[in-house]
């Protein structure tokens, strides 16, 4: 660390220890689904409204995929210098210590696009068609090489559990323009959950109202959404507005200001049944939309969640998680990897272009990427396949959107992809998305046992070179 | 930097000098800034004299003279007392977590005996489920779950360690033992089997195994959950701020921090990839007579097979057998002679079989402790400098210590009469149960940055009150419930409003939403489906489907059937990555870390739950049926609905907008007009609020 480094991580330590978030941990909690707790007050104008996560769990090669290293290919196979790995610690280390790791060049063919000519592999020709319109964070390291800890320290800014996740902060600090959807929404696909599960989404210790909710892939889009089926609909208005009228009968007796805020909240979730179905219901698209995106009614996948997540901005809702499994390629880089960018390639293009068509880009920031990369040597765990294991310090996640530069690549990697030419961390990228959002992230705290606590902990630096 | 001038040379360097030394905090900020043995919280217990009132009328315990001096001195007045259907319902919910069925509430209404209301409270506190109640918020603290947490989130057995609590908090357990014995109920002289159940407390930390890990972190991870526990729940301190530096606060080094840490740094847990296989390690077999006669008999018929494996091998002559091995792979199955390769199958399989035996994670002390470090920057890779155990200095020292003090010397350290942080601690959670605030409105936190106690005399006599009740949890429950101030109503005043908005001096009662288990015990009593089993292994009522698709590793929700389909809400089975969806909309914790206070949201999703779950719909079809079982006019069957479902009559204009309700749903000719109206009533703000 330079002096000046030093010092400016000292200021913002006594900046954050003596004059942020006093009170806060006080304030009446009157939070609607709608409604910030933070008290709604951006810290300067924000760039971007919305924020949509294309989660890739189980860290996507960027070997593969989009960080191009003819200098790994030429030395392929062989044994990866010692003063690369001295002192780095790996998961499935005694896998490694059996065998000393080889080099592996991608196998993967790779060329230019768009005006920046930016390389992408074969493997993702759609979004390798948008090239002009996202930009690249390279060398990007987090802390830990595990999935359940590393997809904790992404979404919270810590690799233990209990802390809030990214869209409880954001929601908690500046609120959600629905008011008839939750403020932060979580879709999964894939053929299974994220490692790591609820906490992934959980609010820690901020009251559970800005905690993510679930949709489900299939059955209601929220659990409970639909009225049960032995029930009338003209029943269900009945029902919420007898149950209006006593809770405020017993207002009226006990004056809590409690019971009124629950009386809006039934007033909400009466919104939320009729928003729900209407969300969910893809009859409207056009059949050139549901083309582009590779929709197929009623089936939980990856281009439906993508689909959902453009509704669901279009309808107000700040922030929009999609979690998709599984990319956790130890055995085999080959075809599992070809099944699952065929499974997001489609549609995380046709999601760009369809949110630029409709003007939405702007205003929206749209992140891809997992919890870690992968390494550029092999990995053996059965004869004749060849994988890589989980790597933490030079990976890559691609951003579109408002507030940022398009068609660039800020950061890299060393010749191997091994580590990075200038570090940039997770909490660099935390503070960024807050950044875009009108939030300093060194503002957005809350009060537990004893500290003021904030997404990016004591780090975050913004990304400088990315913000337009 | 000074504005228009450079700064000098030897200033620049003293900075760079300071910087170099990573930003040490100078000695006379440190005195400054850190409560040194004056702040309040380190003080020794005291028992004040409770001060003189006017409302002498209004004293029925000592606790009342507290809180009226400074009514009074406020220029203020207590609120009546609650009426009697208020009183029941309140005091069943807080003691046993339970409202009064429809008997106690008629029981308690017909008796004029002065004593009515204490007589309640007695039978309350000899009833099994104020244990329930009590020994549930005691496994917020201990974050207990079903399930390991982390990636895999295995299920575990940790119910024994629920069922002791439960029954610890029926027999009155004196709060020191309960202590020692979930501290290191191990290391008594003569350990038995219940100590050693008790020991799960420190045990419930979330557990990961997950492929590739290092388990000394992990390890690390969770004694270091156990100090910031420790912290939150006996001293109300933020210990945990002392993992990578020295407290900022507080007068707690990092080096105390570790020297706590050494105290609770040498269970025999895994701390390498060698031993992954014992992940769970230690745990305790609690065999049923009926699981070991089931292991038993798996035993003999696994060496019966043996034995005739064996001569079936002798039979067939070692080449041949020699070939089998060699050639095990189904390319050369035709080689292989096909009764032995059957036999070898079977045997395999009946292994693979073993039938479960219940066992339950416990302490259990390594034969040569581990060395403890300081770690710096909290990592448990970069060790600093030896530690031995100890406690903090800022603290009376431990007494009669051996000379290298163990897990047992702590534990009864916490509990010695001269550390003054456990009994205020403890007292001033019981007071936040029973008001909705403690009289330290940081309950985890009586430290410099804490907020100080509105009635610090209260607090002081309270903790002093329990340590000669000898440690009786019952006796201090029963001192707060019946006191005046326990008893007020809890309609909020005009007056109180202006002078004292947030309700600190307690001139009336506070309205509590109910924690989520009580939202559905609630129901369970309305609708007289209620199964009252005290303990036993968790069980699954229905969950929505979908609900266990977010888990990583999928998992199979056996629903339960018969009367495990009907119980408390404290007895579903916790899994910590996907809980049953009724109890995390109410804010029940994630049981990640310890909760010393549960946050209390109020959200259309828990508006959904209410009106839409499959379970209440279920509640209030059960209810409507015992509504119309009422013989009667349609106003006798509603004031039926309303002493089953809120423990009161209700008044005309509720009755007048219910009967119009029913009417309407008459008129749509609904199966069940009782079981719509039972639905409004399960969904009412009164229904899920302590009054």
């Amino acid at each position: 660390m330079t002096l000046e480094q030093k010092i400016t991580r000292a200021r913002t330590r006594r900046h954050f220890f003596q004059d942020c978030g006093v009170g806060v941990g006080k304030m009446a909690l009157a939070s609607l689904m709608g409604g910030a707790a933070f008290g709604g007050k951006l810290n300067h104008p924000a760039k971007v409204d919305h924020v949509i996560y294309l989660f890739q769990c189980g860290g996507p090669s960027q070997l593969e995929l989009f960080d191009y290293k003819p200098e790994l290919q030429k030395y392929d196979g062989k044994v990866a210098p010692e003063s690369l790995l001295k002192g780095k610690r790996f998961a499935f280390m005694d896998t490694f210590a059996k065998d000393p790791p080889k080099l592996l060049g991608s196998r993967r063919k790779f060329t230019r696009h768009g005006k920046n000519g930016i390389y992408f592999s074969e493997l993702l020709p759609n979004i390798a068609g948008v090239a002009d319109d996202i930009s690249f964070v390279r060398g990007l390291s987090t802390e830990n090489f595990n999935h359940g800890p590393a997809k904790l320290f992404l979404n919270t800014g810590s690799v233990r559990t209990g802390r809030p996740s990214i869209g409880s902060w954001v929601t908690y600090g500046i609120g959600s323009e629905s008011q008839d959807l939750p403020g932060f929404v979580v879709l999964q696909s894939g053929p299974r959950g994220p490692r790591g599960g609820a906490a992934l989404w959980s609010s820690g210790f901020l009251p559970t109202a800005f905690q993510g909710v679930p949709f489900r892939s299939t059955g209601d889009p929220i659990l409970n959404l639909s009225t049960p089926p032995s029930i009338k609909p003209e029943q269900q208005s009945q029902t919420i507005e007898a149950i209006k009228d006593l809770n405020e009968l017993l207002y009226q007796d006990t004056k809590d200001p409690e019971i009124h805020t629950r009386i809006s909240q039934y007033e909400m979730a009466f919104r939320m049944q009729t928003s729900g179905p209407e969300l969910i219901d893809f009859a409207k698209e056009s059949p050139k939309t549901l083309e582009m995106y590779g929709v197929e009614p009623g089936k939980g996948s990856f281009a439906n969640n993508c689909l959902l997540a453009r509704r669901l901005v279009e309808r107000g809702v700040r922030f929009v998680q999609l979690y998709h499994a599984d990319w956790d390629h130890h055995n085999d880089i080959t075809k599992p990897l070809d099944e699952v960018c065929a499974e997001i390639d489609k549609a995380t293009a046709a999601l760009i272009t369809d949110l630029k068509q409709r003007g939405l880009l702007d205003r929206t920031l749209l992140i891809w990427g997992g919890e870690f990369g992968r390494t550029p040597m092999g990995e053996v765990r059965d004869a004749g396949k060849i994988g890589r294991n989980h790597h933490i310090d030079a990976y890559t996640v691609f951003m579109t959107g408002g507030g940022i530069h398009h068609g660039i690549e800020v950061g890299g990697t060393d010749e191997l992809g091994f580590s990075p030419e200038k570090k940039i961390d997770i909490h660099d990228l935390q503070a960024t998305i807050l950044h875009l959002l009108g939030i300093d992230h060194t503002k957005l705290t809350f009060r537990f046992q004893g500290r003021d606590f904030r997404l990016t902990d004591v780090g975050g630096n913004l990304i400088e070179p990315l913000l337009a | 930097m000074p504005p228009g001038r450079k700064l000098k040379p030897e200033q620049i360097a003293a900075i760079e000098h300071w910087v170099s030394q990573g930003f040490p905090m100078p000695e006379s900020m440190h005195k400054a800034k850190r409560p040194g043995a004056d702040h309040w919280a380190f003080q020794p217990v005291r028992r004040p004299d409770p001060p003189k009132v006017t409302a002498e009328n209004r004293v029925r315990t000592p606790i009342d003279r507290f809180i009226l001096a400074r009514i009074e001195s406020a220029g203020l007045r207590m609120s009546p007392e609650a009426d009697k259907p208020t009183l029941l319902r309140r005091v069943h919910l807080d003691l046993t977590g339970l409202p009064p069925t429809r008997e106690e509430l008629d029981a308690f209404l017909a008796d004029s005996h002065p004593e009515a209301y204490e007589h309640v409270v007695e039978k309350l506190l000899a009833s099994p489920h104020y244990g329930e109640r009590w020994g549930r918020h005691w496994l917020d603290l201990a974050r207990y779950a079903d399930s390991d947490g982390y990636t895999i989130d295995a299920p575990r057995e940790m119910w024994p360690y629920r069922d002791w609590v439960i029954q610890a908090v029926n027999r009155d357990m004196p709060f020191d033992r309960f202590v020692v014995e979930q501290f290191a109920g191990d290391l008594l002289p003569g350990s038995t089997v219940e100590q050693k159940i008790a020991t799960g407390f420190h045990r419930n930390t979330p557990s990961n195994y997950e492929g590739g890990i290092d388990f000394e972190q992990y390890r690390v991870e969770a004694v270091a959950d156990r100090v910031q526990t420790t912290g939150a729940v006996f001293l109300g301190l933020t210990v945990g701020c002392a993992r990578c530096h020295d407290h900022k606060y507080d007068p707690i080094s990092q080096r105390e921090f570790y020297q706590m840490f050494a105290f609770l740094n040498n269970v025999d847990e895994v701390d390498k990839e060698a031993d992954r296989k014992e992940f769970n390690r230690p745990f305790l077999e609690l065999a049923t007579p009926e699981e070991i006669a089931r292991r038993d008999a798996h035993k003999a018929q696994v060496k019966a097979l043996q034995a005739e494996l064996e001569a079936y091998k002798k039979a067939l002559g070692p080449e041949k057998v020699s070939a089998a091995k060699d050639d095990a792979t189904k390319d050369d199955a035709g080689k292989i002679d096909p009764g032995l390769a059957e036999r070898t199958a079977n045997l395999r399989n009946l292994r693979s079989r073993a039938p479960k035996v219940t066992s339950t994670l416990v302490m259990r002390e390594l034969d040569q402790p581990r060395q403890s470090y300081i770690h710096l920057n909290g990592d448990f890779t970069r060790k600093g400098s030896n530690v031995e155990p100890g406690v903090p200095s800022i603290l009376p020292p431990m007494e009669n210590a051996s000379a290298k003090p163990t897990r047992l010397d702590f534990a009864r350290w916490l509990v010695s009469k001269r550390q003054p942080l456990t009994p205020r601690v403890t007292m001033n959670r019981f007071w936040q149960r029973y008001f909705g605030a403690g009289l330290v409105g940081t309950e985890n936190d009586f430290g410099a940055v804490g907020d100080k106690p509105t009635h610090p005399e209260l607090l002081d006599w309270l903790a002093a009150e329990f340590i000669e009740s000898g440690w009786s949890m019952k006796a201090m429950h029963r001192l707060i419930v019946l006191s005046s101030v326990y008893r007020q109503d809890s309609r909020l005043r005009d007056d109180l409003q202006a002078a004292d908005p947030e309700n600190k001096l307690l001139a009336r009662q506070n309205r509590i939403r109910l924690d989520a288990e009580i939202v559905r015990d609630a129901s369970l009593i309305a609708s007289g489906l209620y199964a009252p089993k005290v303990g036993g292994p968790s069980v699954y009522p229905p969950l929505p489907p979908g609900v266990y698709q977010v888990t990583q590793v999928r998992r199979e929700w056996k629903t339960s059937t018969g009367e495990d389909r009907y119980r408390r809400g404290m007895y579903t089975f916790f899994q910590r990555s996907a809980a049953h969806p009724s109890l995390i909309v109410f804010d029940a914790p994630d049981s990640t870390v310890t909760c010393t206070r549960r946050v209390r949201s109020n959200t259309p999703l828990q508006a959904l739950t209410q009106l839409n779950d499959e379970a209440v719909v279920e509640f209030s079809e059960a209810l409507g049926k015992r509504i119309e079982a009422v013989h009667g006019a349609d106003t006798d069957k509603l004031r039926a609905g309303y002493l089953l479902a809120l423990g009161r009559e209700p008044r005309p204009a509720e009755q007048d907008r219910l009967l119009r309700f029913l009417q309407v749903q008459k008129d749509s000719r609904i199966a069940s007009p009782w079981a719509a109206v039972s639905r409004v009533l399960l969904n009412l703000d009164e229904f899920v609020t302590r009054p």
